[in-house]
């Protein structure tokens, strides 16, 4: 497969996302620019032109009608995807790490950091698709604040019945969409070790974290009962499942601090894939010259994208052999 | 033409007046359905250039959503804005092609793969390494050692050292041996499966290599018939060789006594080693076989 590198970032990318059709990828850099991509030939359609300091989320409704940002700047900015203006800003106390639209895209919610004495608050605001865009709730409908560690990543379970956050000491929490009461917590992940990433499976009754202490884990959005364990030798930026094949995709590296003295070679600057049923990995795809900060999947499981720490965006298109692996279990349950 | 026969001057028409006047693109359907499109230009030296394409059109039908298909006349904003439909290359290009198959024993063939270049970085690993004669130790490749025809490599490792005892056939063996288990050089007639010491050149000297005396620091005026009278009081001699300038016909210093029975060339060494000769005094040790 040729990937098609997409250069519109000059700093470290933090996040991509696939739009629900998948024709459209969304990127948000260090940069103070969000740039919107045709995911099929590379082509950029827009930038998203505002925000004052760097970008540390990016999502798109589910309709592809809006999109929202969270920045360093300390607001989220929701943007009328086809023109590229910004319809709205809301401003928080501290920076914006995660922003992610509810199934149904009425709510959004917000991840804001701990700082300057504020606690990390996870705020949901109500999103509303009239006709004058520009038209939203100027105060959050809920706001959940961690008063033990710090969320650093979140999201909707199915249905968005629960808010599922992943917290800096790399526990795990399971929060009532309604009340805001946590209802779980498991420490997932190695006490201390940041969960980096959340990502659902489709129907989001499952989803995946990656953590810094370089393992990556599936885990049931229902009762967080932790499913599935992919280990990895480097501490993990992101994770995602593929849709069609059960797949999933880690992306790491080592510190971007520690790049500059390590080699490409060792700096396993690869996006790696493992089974998402039998654990096992499958193989490795290279190129990034830094730590792979973000990946995310076609929703029709036919490409996946990468962002690292190199400014680059990488978008694959799989070929034939990777539809075409099977385990022996899995081709004796076709033949069947 | 006919333009040309309205006019009243042909000289006002412009198609001569004016070189750089490009032809016009002409276009052609072929039978087979494709276009054939004839267009000139003027290339960076401006010279003019005829250009022919052909071109198949072929319609590919692809099913979307009516979203989608929507999203795709959308114009480009921001940064974009005003640029023409189409990537561009200060943003988009396309990498060098990965081959990924995914497969469960990827972990060993990445193994392999990983120990390939640690094979190829053998200069590397010699880097620091410095080159050491056999024969005196010297800074130097042995083949280039000024006595490298007057004394027998010092510390030769045990391997080569067994063609001297064990004679032609075992020799082969042994140093066969040992190019299979260490990745140093085998030169082809020492390599397993070669025909022992058949081939070699000066293959009768190697025959009585077990009984052979190396004899130096021998006189210039040395005869070999004296050395023969001082060795065959040991034993039978079969051969006296005396290492001889080409020019001069002067002993060089060294000379090469074999016998019959190696027993006696042992006693002969050890009660020659040392003998005076000629105002000099000799150095007997075994022969050692040239590598």
């Amino acid at each position: 497969m040729r990937p098609i590198l997409l250069a519109g970032h000059e700093r470290a990318l933090t996040q991509i996302k696939f739009n629900s059709d998948g024709d459209l990828l969304f990127s948000v850099s260090k940069d103070k620019i969000v740039c919107a991509w045709w995911s099929a030939n590379g082509e950029r359609l827009g930038t998203y032109n505002g925000h004052q300091g760097a970008i540390w989320t990016v999502d798109v409704s589910p309709n592809t009608v809006l999109l929202a940002t969270g920045s360093a700047d300390n607001t989220v900015r929701l943007w009328n995807v086809k023109t590229g203006e910004c319809v709205k800003v809301w401003d928080f106390p501290t920076a914006v790490k995660r922003v992610e639209f509810s199934p149904d895209g009425s709510r959004l919610l917000a991840v804001t950091e701990k700082r300057m004495g504020f606690l990390g608050t996870i705020a949901v605001l109500d999103i509303n698709y009239g006709d004058n865009l520009e038209d939203q709730a100027d105060e959050p409908s809920l706001r959940i604040t961690c008063t033990e560690s710090k969320a650093t990543v979140a999201g909707w379970s199915y249905l968005g019945k629960y808010i599922i956050a992943g917290h800096e000491d790399g526990s795990v929490s399971q929060y009532d969409e309604k009340t805001g009461e946590q209802l779980e917590n498991v420490q997932a992940h190695e006490f201390d070790h940041q969960i980096n990433d959340i990502q659902f499976s489709q129907d989001r009754t499952h989803f995946i974290t990656a953590s810094k202490d370089k393992s990556a884990k599936l885990i049931s959005s229902r009762n967080l009962a932790i499913l599935k364990t992919y280990p990895a030798d480097t501490p993990l930026n992101s994770a995602t499942i593929t849709p069609k094949k059960d797949y999933v995709i880690l992306g790491g590296g080592q510190a971007a601090m520690d790049v500059t003295t390590t080699s490409a070679r060792q700096g396993k600057f690869e996006a790696r894939f493992y089974h998402k049923v039998f654990e096992d990995e499958i193989g490795r795809v290279r190129g990034h010259f830094g730590p792979l900060n973000t990946v995310d999947v076609h929703p029709a499981g036919t490409a996946y994208a990468s962002g690292g720490e190199d400014g680059y965006v990488r978008v694959h298109h799989f070929d034939k052999p990777y539809f075409d692996f099977m385990y022996e279990v899995e081709r004796e349950q076709l033949r069947k | 033409m006919s333009k040309l026969g309205n006019r009243a001057d042909w000289a006002d028409d412009e198609e001569f007046d004016d070189p750089s006047a490009l032809p016009a693109q002409q276009i052609t359907t072929n039978k087979d359905g494709t276009k054939t499109v004839v267009s000139y230009r003027f290339n960076d030296e401006g010279k003019k250039v005829k250009v022919t394409r052909r071109i198949k059109t072929t319609v590919v039908r692809e099913h979307v959503n009516p979203q989608v298909a929507e999203r795709r006349s959308w114009a480009k904003f921001g940064l974009e804005k005003g640029h023409a439909p189409g990537p561009s290359f200060d943003t988009t290009s396309v990498g060098e092609n990965i081959a990924f198959r995914p497969s469960i024993n990827w972990k060993i063939q990445a193994q392999e793969e990983e120990k390939n270049p640690e094979k190829g970085s053998m200069k590397d690993q010699l880097k620091d390494k410095k080159v050491k004669c056999r024969i005196c130790s010297g800074e130097h490749f042995t083949a280039r050692c000024p006595f490298k025809d007057t004394m027998a490599p010092v510390d030769e490792p045990a391997g080569g050292a067994g063609g001297v005892e064990g004679g032609a056939d075992e020799g082969a063996a042994a140093a066969g041996g040992l190019g299979a288990t260490s990745g140093s050089y085998v030169p082809p007639h020492l390599r397993k499966g070669a025909a022992g010491g058949g081939e070699r050149m000066a293959g009768k000297f190697e025959k009585d290599d077990l009984a052979t005396l190396r004899v130096t620091n021998v006189s210039e005026l040395a005869e070999e018939g004296e050395l023969r009278d001082l060795f065959e009081r040991f034993g039978r001699v079969t051969r006296v060789f005396l290492a001889r300038d080409r020019e001069t016909q002067r002993a060089k210093g060294f000379a090469f006594i074999s016998f019959a029975d190696r027993s006696d060339a042992a006693r002969a060494c050890e009660k020659m080693d040392g003998f005076g000769y000629r105002h000099l005094i000799l150095r007997v040790e075994f022969a050692k076989r040239a590598t």
